[in-house]
């Protein structure tokens, strides 16, 4: 259930399985985990504790709006825009996604996301990856070819922090 | 025999016509790929073989950083000395295939015993139609940059799955000046650019040398590289590698004392991505996404083993092939 809510978030899904996603996001339990997936993003992004009840005032003052009589725009390919997003938060939902799959109920995910907090700067920073890698890399990488300096560059840059083991 | 050949399609001249178009836009697209190709090596020779020192600015996502080039290439070898101007100094000198960082503030110094490789790979049929079909490979403006009256190139992705780069070039010699890796919104990604450059200059090895010994007394020494990369089929594939994307690469590393590392590598003839698969175990190790400069990179977990991708490619191209890394 939380699980293809997570990937939808995430990106991951298309077509059959993000509609069958988008149904279950109109039950109460989908709402539940969509809400408390947030909750654990917000918490390690340190956003801030969303108020109590705040999706159902959203809810009643978008109800509230009015409609909107437009012709419907032309479907804009979806998947890049939707990496885009997943981008942006899938490091903290690495993270997220570890800590709720191995709890069940939401309330113990939700204390255990604030309780992260102090734990969080050293998990949610992005993997430094190996300068090795990144070297090894720069070998075959055509335009780092080109440019000569790039791959060197890049570690005097990164130098400061993880450029060094 | 002659009757059936006067109602054959090739005795239709609109239909000879139509047929030549398409012939001549193939060998005009061919054209292109070629003057591509053509383009880039000449730019990754004149990066190695040219003498050229002067100052770069490096930007990438907010970040400004400047150094100090000198380059010298002498009797087929490539001397290199960079050295940045703000912060903590970081000293990297390059010569006879070694690589060493300084780290002067740590007292550290971390040698890379590895040849770059020397020649720009010459790219393949295959390879040069992947440029052509994705890229728009176009001549830009004239402009100063650094002093120079340079000529500007960009290759415009046709998709989403890549990046856009724009090179500004030295028409003399073909060195780069200037480079750009901008996004869809035609925003910079990273950007090098020389604000001045001497081309062509005399260029004395004392120059190329390290500010400081080659193991300074009470520093700490590392010894590391990527090591000798071995060709051979490691077993591992990417089951959908985005369009235009040929496997280039695929073989075992050595990366300083650690167990073979499989090391794959994908090009579209401008850019690459590699694919390293370390087995690690069944423990989990955290993994994520993070950038550095123009490169993305993926590290995930699959089964015992941990995958990293990284390339000068968007995130959801690296993504993308994070996630259909399987056994052949």
């Amino acid at each position: 259930m939380g699980e293809q809510i997570s990937r939808l978030m995430d990106g991951e899904l298309e077509g059959a399985e993000a509609d069958a996603a988008f149904r279950e996001l109109k039950g109460p339990e989908g709402v539940a985990s969509w809400e408390c997936y947030h909750v654990i993003g917000d918490a390690l992004r340190r956003c801030g504790e969303p108020t109590p009840g705040f999706s159902r005032r959203f809810a009643a003052r978008l109800d509230a709006e009015p409609t909107v009589l437009a012709p419907r725009p032309k479907r804009a390919p979806r998947l890049p825009l939707v990496w885009a997003a997943a981008a942006s938060v899938a490091a903290v939902l690495v993270v997220g996604s570890v800590a709720v799959s191995s709890l069940d109920p939401q309330s113990t995910v939700i204390a255990k996301a604030r309780e992260a907090n102090a734990v969080r700067t050293a998990q949610a920073r992005p993997q430094p990856v190996s300068p090795d890698y990144l070297l090894a890399h720069q070998e075959y990488s055509p335009t780092t070819q080109i440019q000569g300096v790039g791959p060197y560059l890049r570690s005097v840059a990164a130098g400061g922090t993880d450029g060094r083991p | 025999m002659t009757c059936r050949r006067d109602r054959s399609g090739l005795a239709r001249p609109w239909l000879r016509a139509a047929l030549l178009a398409v012939a001549l836009l193939a060998v005009a697209s061919a054209a292109r790929a070629e003057e591509a190709a053509a383009w880039l090596a000449r730019a990754a020779t004149a990066a190695q073989q040219q003498n050229y020192m002067g100052t770069i600015v490096y930007q990438h996502g907010g970040h400004v950083e400047t150094s100090r080039l000198v380059h010298l290439f002498e009797n087929g070898s490539e001397f290199e000395k960079l050295v940045n101007l703000e912060g903590p100094a970081r000293e990297v000198i390059r010569s006879n295939g070694e690589v060493r960082c300084y780290y002067p503030d740590a007292r550290f110094v971390r040698v890379e015993s590895r040849t770059f490789r020397n020649a720009f790979p010459s790219l393949s049929t295959q390879q040069q139609a992947a440029l052509a079909d994705h890229y728009h490979f176009r001549m830009a403006e004239r402009g100063r940059v650094a002093g120079i009256e340079t000529q500007a190139w960009v290759f415009e992705p046709k998709d989403g799955l890549r990046y856009g780069h724009k090179f500004w070039a030295d028409p003399v010699s073909g060195l780069l000046v200037k480079a750009r890796i901008f996004d869809e919104k035609h925003e910079v990604i990273e950007q090098f650019a020389f604000t001045e450059i001497s081309i062509g200059v005399r260029i004395d090895r004392e120059m190329v040398k390290p500010t400081w010994p080659v193991v300074p007394p009470g520093w700490q020494v590392r010894q590391s590289g990527p090591g000798e990369g071995v060709a051979k089929e490691t077993g591992w594939t990417v089951s959908r590698p985005p369009p235009g994307f040929l496997k280039v690469v695929d073989g075992f590393r050595r990366l300083h004392g650690k167990q073979e590392v499989a090391h794959l590598v994908y090009s579209d003839g401008l850019v690459a991505v590699s694919v390293f698969i370390e087995p690690v175990g069944r423990a989990p190790h955290p993994g994520g996404m993070s950038r550095q400069g123009g490169i993305n990179i993926v590290i995930r977990q699959q089964d015992d083993n941990l995958v990293t991708v990284l390339g000068e490619v968007p995130a959801a191209t690296v993504r993308q092939i994070a996630h259909s890394v399987a056994r052949r």
